[in-house]
């Protein structure tokens, strides 16, 4: 999009002294503008590293095999120890996620699908319209919901079952209120590639006798899986970094890794921002340690799905 | 055959089962915030302080009553003539009676009342309007308190044979006002920020970048900022602009420039996005002409070129604005939970949606305010 042929057409305008002082200036802000990103990494990992390669005022070294594996979040006692362990919040992060996924990708696909198909324009205008408002929702909203709804309702639920939880925080409510969350960025992203699909792939699987139903389920989602596949990428990478939402329902267990519905549990995220107040020292340094695993996490989550996106290939193609 | 057509009505059955739970979803986020926060939304929330204070008075010697006269009541209101004061009840966030202030004369005596606490020994202490009576107490009889009604209450102080001993008052608590405020303090700073950057990087992207390796690994650098989540930049917050504006303002704590700078950053990938898109659609006859006018680049890409793109900058700002206000876990970091009152720009405070957070992290949690907040939130950033 950025090589339109009238780009190169007036990169030859005639630049004078002003313009070229002008443009300098510009590029200037642009360099500002993209730079951000490494600041952020720079940053990060500066502070992020202190606590595995110095001695943290004589606490020290933070072991890093222990950290990237390690089940407990500290073990010993709070701030005189270093015995770190985010392993098990890793697991924890990415088992909500793909958990949420789980619930919020079929009842996001086949809203876009009746959305993009099914529905009369009107119906359609208001549907989108009620996506784009759970989409401008900020997240500590659905925070909120899921601790104020959500919670008291799968306490109570447990109870019925004898399963006793802290208040109903923990997974359940994580990954209702993510799920929730992801649910306008993914109708939103697979109603677009769902309409864009090739109306003469509809037209030509129902003049072989399919019906309406089998086109859309076999045909259409089939030649939109790629933007669909986005979506759920997308999603993933906003559960993936949610953090007071989280925070507010997780229920911030200090080990695990814990699986269980009804059991407290804990993200990187979350874990990051429980016990703020220390402004130096290693308890402070450890947050970064964490985030820049999250980065991480994230980095290497992205790569994945999308190679596997591209492996499954995209049926306009074939 | 049979099982085709079940399976059919099965997919159907479950794609409109799918619609309905995404708006029951938005419904029920909607019901659930105006159900809990209904009862707290009032003006007064919005313009009182949110920690409770409470202070104990009393009349100077010699005082005049007031003579003047008061505006009309509405219902459920009581003025009290010799004091210039008119008051009205409602009920608390425990549910008791709460005598408040809705008018207060500026001749009134309340205005001038003496600080009975040992401390604040006789320093001068006035009644304002949004604050509750909590107690009035007589020389010859018993006291008013609001629980007995602010019609008894009116109906007490209005008799010319009660001398009022001590006048007990105090702010309810509660409010919003510091949070408003703060919010309205970032917005504003991070829109003074993060627009000439963002457009100026996107005039720059639009009229001057050579289409080249380089501009297009800008490009994607600034692309990447978009997937980084917010938490990464409240760390950044802290690792960069924290030190760079406590040791730029000789101060010591966190600030409100910290947390608009960080806020900056986070907008800057929108606003260059959306102003991009509004350039492209500037046709190139126009800088044509512009040029073959005899103006320089400069001057078209300023006088021709950028004021055509002023929609594209108005939605980024609302973007932005929308961006700020929900912005929780960024500000958390940067400038910390603690809910003020008095804000001030070289000091921590809690935006909106930080608030929410410090309220619902309390124990007890405050579900309402929490959702009153909320209520006030979505209206913001849907309007």
């Amino acid at each position: 999009m950025t090589n339109t042929p009238s780009k190169s057409k007036k990169s030859r305008v005639f630049l004078t002294r002003t313009d070229r002082i002008t443009r300098n200036i510009l590029l200037g802000f642009g360099i500002i503008s993209s730079s951000f990103i490494f600041i952020i990494a720079f940053f990060i990992t500066l502070e992020g590293i202190i606590p595995f390669v110095t001695d943290n005022d004589g606490l020290g070294t933070v072991n890093l095999w222990r950290f990237l594996t390690g089940g407990i979040w500290l073990n010993g006692r709070t701030f005189v120890s270093t015995a770190y362990g985010a392993g098990y919040l890793i697991i924890q992060t990415l088992y909500l996620a793909f958990l949420s996924l789980l619930l919020s990708f079929p009842i996001g696909v086949m809203s876009a699908l009746f959305i993009a198909e099914i529905a009369p324009k009107r119906l359609a205008n208001f549907m989108r319209s009620v996506v784009e408002l759970m989409a401008s929702i900020p997240s500590i909203v659905y925070g909120l919901v899921g601790a104020g709804f959500f919670l008291p309702i799968i306490y109570n639920f447990g109870q019925l079952f004898g399963i006793s939880s802290a208040a109903g925080a923990g997974t359940l409510g994580v990954v209702l209120v993510l799920g929730l969350m992801s649910l306008p960025t993914i109708i939103a992203i697979s109603e677009v590639s769902i309409r864009s699909v090739d109306p003469s792939l509809k037209q030509a699987s129902l003049a072989l006798g399919a019906t309406p139903t089998q086109t859309r389920f076999k045909i259409i989602l089939l030649a939109a899986k790629n933007g669909i596949f986005s979506s759920a990428i997308l999603a993933i990478g906003r559960s993936l970094g949610e953090a007071t939402a989280v925070a507010l329902v997780a229920g911030n267990a200090r080990s695990g890794p814990n699986f269980g519905l009804f059991d407290i549990t804990s993200t990187m995220t979350s874990m990051m921002l429980s016990g703020l107040k220390e402004t130096t020292g290693i308890d402070f340094n450890i947050r970064f340690s964490v985030g820049l695993l999250l980065m991480v996490v994230i980095l290497i989550t992205n790569f994945i799905l999308n190679y596997i996106k591209r492996r499954i290939g995209n049926l306009d193609e074939v | 055959m049979k099982s085709k057509n079940m399976s059919s009505y099965i997919l159907d059955v479950l794609t409109y089962l799918s619609t309905i739970i995404t708006v029951f979803a938005l419904g029920l986020i909607l019901f659930f915030l105006i159900r809990e926060g209904s009862a707290l939304i009032r003006p007064s929330l919005l313009t009182s302080d949110y920690f409770e204070q409470k202070y104990i008075s009393s009349l100077p010697d010699e005082y005049e009553l007031y003579t003047g006269t008061l505006p009309e009541l509405t219902e459920d209101q009581f003025a009290i003539d010799n004091y210039g004061l008119i008051v009205e009840e409602s009920r608390d966030k425990a549910g008791a009676t709460v005598v408040r202030v809705v008018y207060l004369s500026d001749n009134s005596p309340l205005r001038n009342l003496l600080n009975e606490n040992p401390a604040f020994q006789n320093e001068p202490l006035s009644l304002s309007e949004g604050m509750v009576i909590n107690r009035v107490a007589y020389e010859n009889r018993g006291s008013s308190l609001p629980s007995r009604g602010a019609a008894a209450m009116a109906e007490e102080m209005n008799n010319t044979d009660n001398i009022i001993r001590q006048f007990d008052f105090g702010v309810e608590g509660g409010g919003i006002r510091g949070s408003i405020i703060a919010t309205v303090y970032l917005i504003l700073m991070t829109l003074i920020i993060a627009l000439p950057v963002g457009v100026l990087t996107a005039l720059y992207f639009n009229e001057f970048a050579p289409s080249n390796k380089i501009t297009n690994s800008m490009r994607s650098f600034i692309e990447v900022l978009t997937g980084v989540p917010s938490i990464i930049y409240g760390l950044m917050g802290v690792a960069v602009f924290v030190p760079l504006t406590t040791s730029l303002f000789q101060i010591n704590s966190s600030n409100l420039i910290a947390g608009a700078l960080t806020l900056a950053v986070i907008l800057l990938p929108v606003i260059i996005r959306t102003t991009e898109e509004s350039l492209r659609t500037v046709p190139n006859s126009h800088r044509f002409a512009s040029l073959a006018l005899g103006a320089n680049k400069t001057q078209t890409t300023f006088k021709v070129v950028l004021p055509q793109a002023f929609s594209g900058i108005l939605t980024a700002t609302f973007l932005g604005i929308g961006r700020v206000i929900g912005e929780s876990a960024a500000l958390i970091f940067v400038l910390g939970t603690a809910i003020k009152d008095q804000v001030r720009i070289l000091e921590p405070a809690t935006s909106l949606a930080v608030h929410i957070f410090t309220v619902m992290s309390n124990e007890p949690a405050n579900v309402e305010l929490a959702a009153a907040i909320g209520v006030i939130i979505l209206t913001i950033v849907l309007i």
